[in-house]
């Protein structure tokens, strides 16, 4: 068997010899195939890397308690002020539910006037808690982050954000007229000063910089599911801002993010968080909780699909290699009528005959799927760097798989063929010319 | 190994009723003949030994090999028969012409699962005993039309067959050549070969231990 293997794959090598332009072709077909599909895989280990990524900084089972704003009353008189989730509901509930993997409270005050070294500029503050730095923290650190001290003691500390320069232009995009980037003067300030451990002051408020966030880059930061790049300015504890009427905490109610670690105790959290907010509030909406879990599903739904859909470009192009294969190998049975009779005369049987234009097809289609993978290679790195898209992430099974697809699908697609040319009678095919 | 026909008939598909090319045909041959079937051209002499190779099927009557009838065996037996009993001279030659005589030679010994090594020293030995000691490596496009018939016969003796089946053996070769391959299937017969030749040629069929002679599409003996 081995041997008829060998001979088969001989002479399919020399009707690649002979058939020069032929053969190039039924390469090219199914190397189109190789590199789509090849393109596909990255894309999709693109994508389930970008998913575990997003796991693992945005986590998902996230959910967030938001005060109601779409309460009706009937009449003016109906109307009382809602109630508000202050800090301390905050603290009873981690206290309630300590597994929880984050209770992150976070409030948002605008237009806040920062001042260094006698410069002032606008910006924005965000009252939070250690906690926030457990999800979404794609930053790294100068200093320290805020701590429980600072947050139970109301210190006037705070951790400036400082925004990742934007990636360089493509060689493309060069070329096409940019937009310029807008930059705060804010962001100007905490980029060209070092502000680490120096005082600065918000609406006259003195707060010690205990800690600079610097943004990831671009090309390492992970993508985030939820509640990602807010453009955080300054961050202080919410308890300071609170007690520095940054924040009022009669009328401004905290929007509490949590996330219960595991998928399987979502709903569990789900269940305990609403009776918590029932037996604190009472009957009336007064609070939503937003099922982030479902939205993160269904993102993940929507890549999937989008990985799906590429796969299935692969696919089709793989058909349409394999339909070339066919029709070549439909012409190569056509043009060696006469060969077949001979062969048969000199005691090949139809298995023989079947195998000889299988073993050829398969040979077209290893040939092809090789020189696919080397496209595909050449078209998801250096192709793709200098097209400024970013390289494919290509695997070393990448090529083994598309090749052996490649040599599957020739395989299939000759099998019709090859059943042909073992189905002539020998008389018949020696008589042709 | 014996061969019977009686009755045979073969009628190709087309026009009304089919063309019949045999009506009727019935002979034996012994082990170890030498036979000539003659006839004008589209007489059936070639039909005729199709069938006697196994290459077609009659459309009737009894063919019995070795005193087994043909209509009995699968394809896979009849492959097989044709690889170890058989072996087929052409007119046209109908060798592989990209690959080398001894790569020609071994085809049917490809077939029969024969070693390489052994494959290559019978193709070579049997090269040489057809005088074509040398030229091994030579494709049938750089031979003569003599020596491609040769290596023609070299292939046909591959597997050792019982009988040899030559459709006008000569009928593309000049009158020199034409000689050395009859001298051939007469050495090849005298060593004990069944020879049934198929020929339009009276003198080369003069030289048969028997004469079958046909005529639309039956036997005229």
């Amino acid at each position: 068997m081995t041997r008829e293997l060998l001979n088969a794959a001989k002479t399919g090598l020399a009707e690649v010899r002979v058939h020069k332009m032929r053969s190039v072709l039924s390469f090219l077909a199914i190397a189109v195939g190789s590199v789509v599909f090849m393109d596909s895989f990255a894309s999709i280990v693109a994508i389930q890397h970008r998913l575990r990524e997003q796991e693992r900084v945005s986590g998902i089972a996230r959910l967030k308690i938001v005060q109601n704003n779409s309460l009706r009353f009937s009449t003016p008189d109906e109307y009382k002020p809602p109630p508000v989730f202050t800090y301390a509901d905050v603290r009873d509930l981690r206290d309630r539910l300590p597994w929880l993997y984050m209770v992150s409270p976070e409030k948002r005050t605008g237009h806040n006037v920062f001042e260094y070294e006698g410069r002032r500029v606008v910006t924005t503050l965000a009252g939070v808690t250690p906690e926030w730095a457990k999800r979404n923290f794609v930053y790294t650190l100068k200093g320290r982050f805020l701590d429980w001290n600072d947050t139970e003691n109301k210190l006037r500390v705070c951790v400036l954000v400082r925004r990742a320069v934007p990636p360089p232009p493509s060689r493309i995009a060069r070329t096409k007229r940019k937009k310029p980037g807008y930059t705060s003067a804010f962001e100007v300030m905490v980029s060209h000063n070092d502000m680490l451990g120096k005082v600065v002051k918000i609406d006259n408020v003195t707060f010690t910089v205990v800690g600079i966030l610097d943004e990831l880059p671009p090309s390492r930061r992970p993508r985030l599911s939820l509640g990602g790049y807010q453009n955080y300015n300054v961050l202080a504890p919410v308890t300071t801002l609170t007690h520095f009427r940054f924040i009022r905490e009669a009328t401004s109610s905290l929007d509490v993010t949590i996330d219960a670690g595991r998928e399987r105790d979502f709903d569990k959290a789900m269940k305990l968080i609403k009776n918590f907010l029932k037996t604190r509030f009472g009957d009336t909406d007064y609070f939503l909780i937003e099922n982030q879990m479902g939205m993160l599903q269904e993102q993940m739904q929507k890549s999937i699909k989008a990985a799906l859909m590429t796969i299935s470009l692969g696919m089709l192009a793989f058909l349409a290699g394999g339909i070339g294969i066919m029709n070549v190998t439909l012409a190569t049975v056509f043009a060696r009528t006469k060969e077949i009779g001979i062969r048969r005369a000199v005691g090949a049987n139809r298995g023989d005959i079947m195998l000889q234009f299988i073993v050829e097809a398969v040979m077209l289609g290893l040939i092809g799927g090789v020189l696919g993978s080397v496209l595909g290679y050449l078209w998801g790195v250096p192709v793709k760097v200098m097209l400024g898209m970013g390289a494919s992430p290509i695997k070393p099974w990448m090529p083994v798989v598309s090749v052996f697809i490649a040599a599957f699908t020739a395989f299939v697609f000759a099998i019709y063929p090859a059943w042909l040319a073992a189905g002539m009678k020998p008389a018949d095919a020696l008589r042709t010319e | 190994m014996s061969i019977s026909c009686s009755d045979l008939s073969k009628t190709y598909e087309g026009g009304h009723a089919g063309w019949p090319a045999l009506r009727g045909v019935s002979f034996e041959i012994k082990p170890g003949e030498f036979v000539a079937v003659t006839g004008p051209s589209g007489c059936g002499k070639s039909t005729l030994l199709n069938i006697l190779g196994l290459l077609d099927e009659p459309s009737g009557g009894r063919y019995l090999l070795n005193g087994r009838s043909i209509l009995e065996m699968s394809d896979g037996e009849r492959s097989d028969f044709r690889r170890d009993e058989l072996g087929f001279i052409f007119q046209s030659f109908n060798l592989l012409n990209r690959l080398p005589a001894a790569d020609n030679v071994c085809l049917p010994m490809m077939y029969a699962g024969i070693p390489r090594a052994e494959m290559h020293h019978r193709a070579h030995e049997l090269l040489a005993k057809v005088g074509l000691k040398g030229k091994e490596k030579k494709t049938p496009l750089e031979l003569s039309g003599g020596e491609r018939q040769r290596v023609a016969i070299a292939r046909a003796l591959a597997n050792a067959p019982k009988i040899l089946l030559a459709d006008e053996p000569t009928g593309n070769l000049d009158s020199a050549s034409s000689r050395e391959i009859m001298d051939a299937l007469l050495k090849l017969h005298a060593e004990g070969i069944t020879v049934i030749m198929v020929t339009h040629d009276r003198e080369l069929a003069a030289r048969a231990q028997r004469n079958l002679r046909m005529k639309d599409g039956r036997l005229e003996e």
